[in-house]
């Protein structure tokens, strides 16, 4: 579902490259952390999979797309099938939760009907279908996730990247959220997850990723945070 | 496609910046304006040209009896005439030549300043005192000089009269004014290219979380940039509009209204002219506003 080959990328006047030679084969259905720190390259590989920047040398395959070689018209057509969620949950404050959701559909030209359809589903799915009508800022910082996850799934993505979930979240929050993801995992949907989290990737015990100054230094199946543990 | 969201956002941006957009607008509406008075203008000299330029270019005085100019000896004789005549309708540069008799002469310069001094016994002016002539159009109005040389100094030509001499002056004005008018209009055109730029950065700013959010989840460019492009037609529209308006006011008022009364030996534009005027100005305006429009969403709305 995604696979780096050799990607390396080095961003203008920076004389380390932000990833050196990775390759990475993401299955479909799979469920992978990408930890790292700071500055390891967990954000540039995250954005090479939006095809928000493109590879240096090596390639980048999204959907079995090849990115570099995708037209810009195109790029849309590959966001469609990636949902995605933030620490920052960007939500639109003017808009209530439902709105939130629902204009991911507006957006890609989904049907009034389709909206009304499925924008109550995916409230469902996150717990949270009786609060479509409240504001963003009216609910806790779990709950916003959840609509901003409900606004990645909507469009029934086959992948979902999270860049950090969890990381304004206190720890019981964050299971809550870490839960629905392996839900939504569970419907066949690849997700690849950024994060510091120690806690949450020790335990569930998924596929681990770790970059060290933009090299793969781990790649394990059922890995913990910390190799030695 | 879903267009309800377009217009939403459409009727949001357009209030939150409406100072910025009534900037756009305002600009717009004197620099098509300018643009207008410059083609309306551009129309007049024509049209001024057609009248005095080739129709009456120049006229032919014959000398009459106690005329004026020493070197006429009486009235010019028909010998005089016929050689005068021969002498035009040789010369290349003329196209043909019309011959008025002293009644005609009398007739006209009573139509056009009244009966007064023309009738009645004590009439000032008589038939007597009019010159016959020969009115003479050219095949190329700046030939003038070259057939005035010809027939000038010929027995029984009096004098010969230019009528480019006195419209020239006239057309040279028209001319500055037309090119003040668009040179002003150009300078008024980069200001309003400048604010669109501005507007639309504005509007990109203040809608960047949206935009945001519609790049990830994969809205289609074209999508993203409607709402701008929308925007720029609607101050283009209303900017139009508003020029297209106090030039026909111009023109009724003014042009119409006022100065063909007052100066009317003068052909004046009028309101079929007046279509050109429109149609300039209807597609100069939408190409001030959604030209960098296009070029700036392609810049602040990359995918």
């Amino acid at each position: 579902m995604i696979r780096f080959e050799k990607v390396t990328k080095t961003y203008p006047g920076t004389g380390q490259p932000a990833l050196d030679q990775v390759s990475i084969d993401v299955e479909k259905g799979e469920f992978v952390f990408l930890v790292g720190q700071s500055g390891s390259g967990k954000s540039t590989a995250l954005r090479l999979v939006l095809r928000e920047t493109r590879p240096t040398t090596g390639r980048v395959y999204v959907a079995g797309k090849e990115i570099d070689r995708l037209a810009g018209w195109k790029v849309p057509q590959l966001r469609r099938q990636i949902g995605t969620v933030f620490q920052d949950f960007r939500l639109l404050t003017t808009k209530t939760v439902g709105e939130n959701v629902a204009f991911a559909m507006q957006v890609t030209g989904h049907s009034k009907g389709e909206i009304t359809d499925r924008v109550p589903q995916v409230l469902d799915l996150v717990g949270l279908d009786d609060k479509a009508d409240r504001m963003p800022d009216e609910l806790s910082g779990g709950e916003q996730q959840r609509v901003a996850m409900a606004r990645a799934v909507v469009n029934r993505p086959q992948i979902l990247v999270a860049d950090e979930p969890t990381g304004n979240l206190d720890p019981q929050t964050s299971d809550g959220i870490m839960a629905l993801l392996e839900r939504i995992n569970g419907t066949g949907t690849t997700v690849l997850m950024a994060t510091h989290d120690v806690t949450i990737v020790d335990r569930m015990r998924k596929r681990v990723i770790e970059l060290e100054d933009g090299r793969v230094v781990r790649d394990q199946a059922e890995g913990a945070y910390d190799s030695s543990s | 496609m879903q267009l309800r969201y377009v217009f939403t956002e459409l009727g949001q941006s357009l209030r939150r910046n409406v100072s910025m957009h009534l900037a756009v607008i305002l600009t717009l509406f004197v620099s098509l304006t300018l643009v207008g008075l410059g083609v309306l203008l551009n129309e007049q000299a024509e049209k001024t040209e057609q009248q005095f330029g080739s129709a009456l270019e120049i006229t032919v005085f014959l000398c009459r009896d106690d005329d004026s100019n020493n070197a006429c000896t009486g009235a010019a004789t028909d010998a005089q005439k016929d050689a005068i005549l021969t002498v035009l309708e040789d010369s290349p540069e003329v196209e043909s030549v019309r011959f008025e008799s002293q009644a005609e002469a009398f007739d006209r310069a009573e139509d056009m300043l009244g009966p007064e001094q023309f009738e009645g016994p004590d009439a000032i002016i008589t038939e007597k005192d009019m010159a016959e002539s020969y009115w003479v159009t050219l095949t190329d109005p700046r030939e003038a000089d070259v057939v005035t040389e010809q027939v000038q100094g010929l027995d029984g030509v009096s004098y010969v009269q230019d009528l480019h001499e006195i419209t020239g002056p006239l057309l040279a004005s028209i001319d500055e004014l037309t090119w003040f008018s668009i040179g002003v209009a150009v300078f008024l055109v980069i200001a309003a290219l400048l604010l669109v730029g501005n507007t639309v950065r504005l509007a990109a700013f203040a809608r960047r979380k949206e935009i945001g959010i519609m790049r990830l989840v994969g809205a289609s460019t074209a999508y993203i940039a409607l709402p701008f492009l929308l925007e720029a037609l609607v101050t283009a529209v209303l900017g139009v509009l508003l020029a297209i308006g106090a030039l026909a006011v111009f023109l009724e008022f003014e042009v119409i209204g006022r100065l063909s009364d007052r100066v009317d030996f003068l052909p004046w534009v009028d309101w079929s002219d007046f279509g050109s005027v429109v149609l300039i100005v209807a597609v100069v305006g939408p190409i001030i506003t959604v030209l960098p429009t296009l070029l700036l969403t392609r810049k602040y709305l990359k995918v």
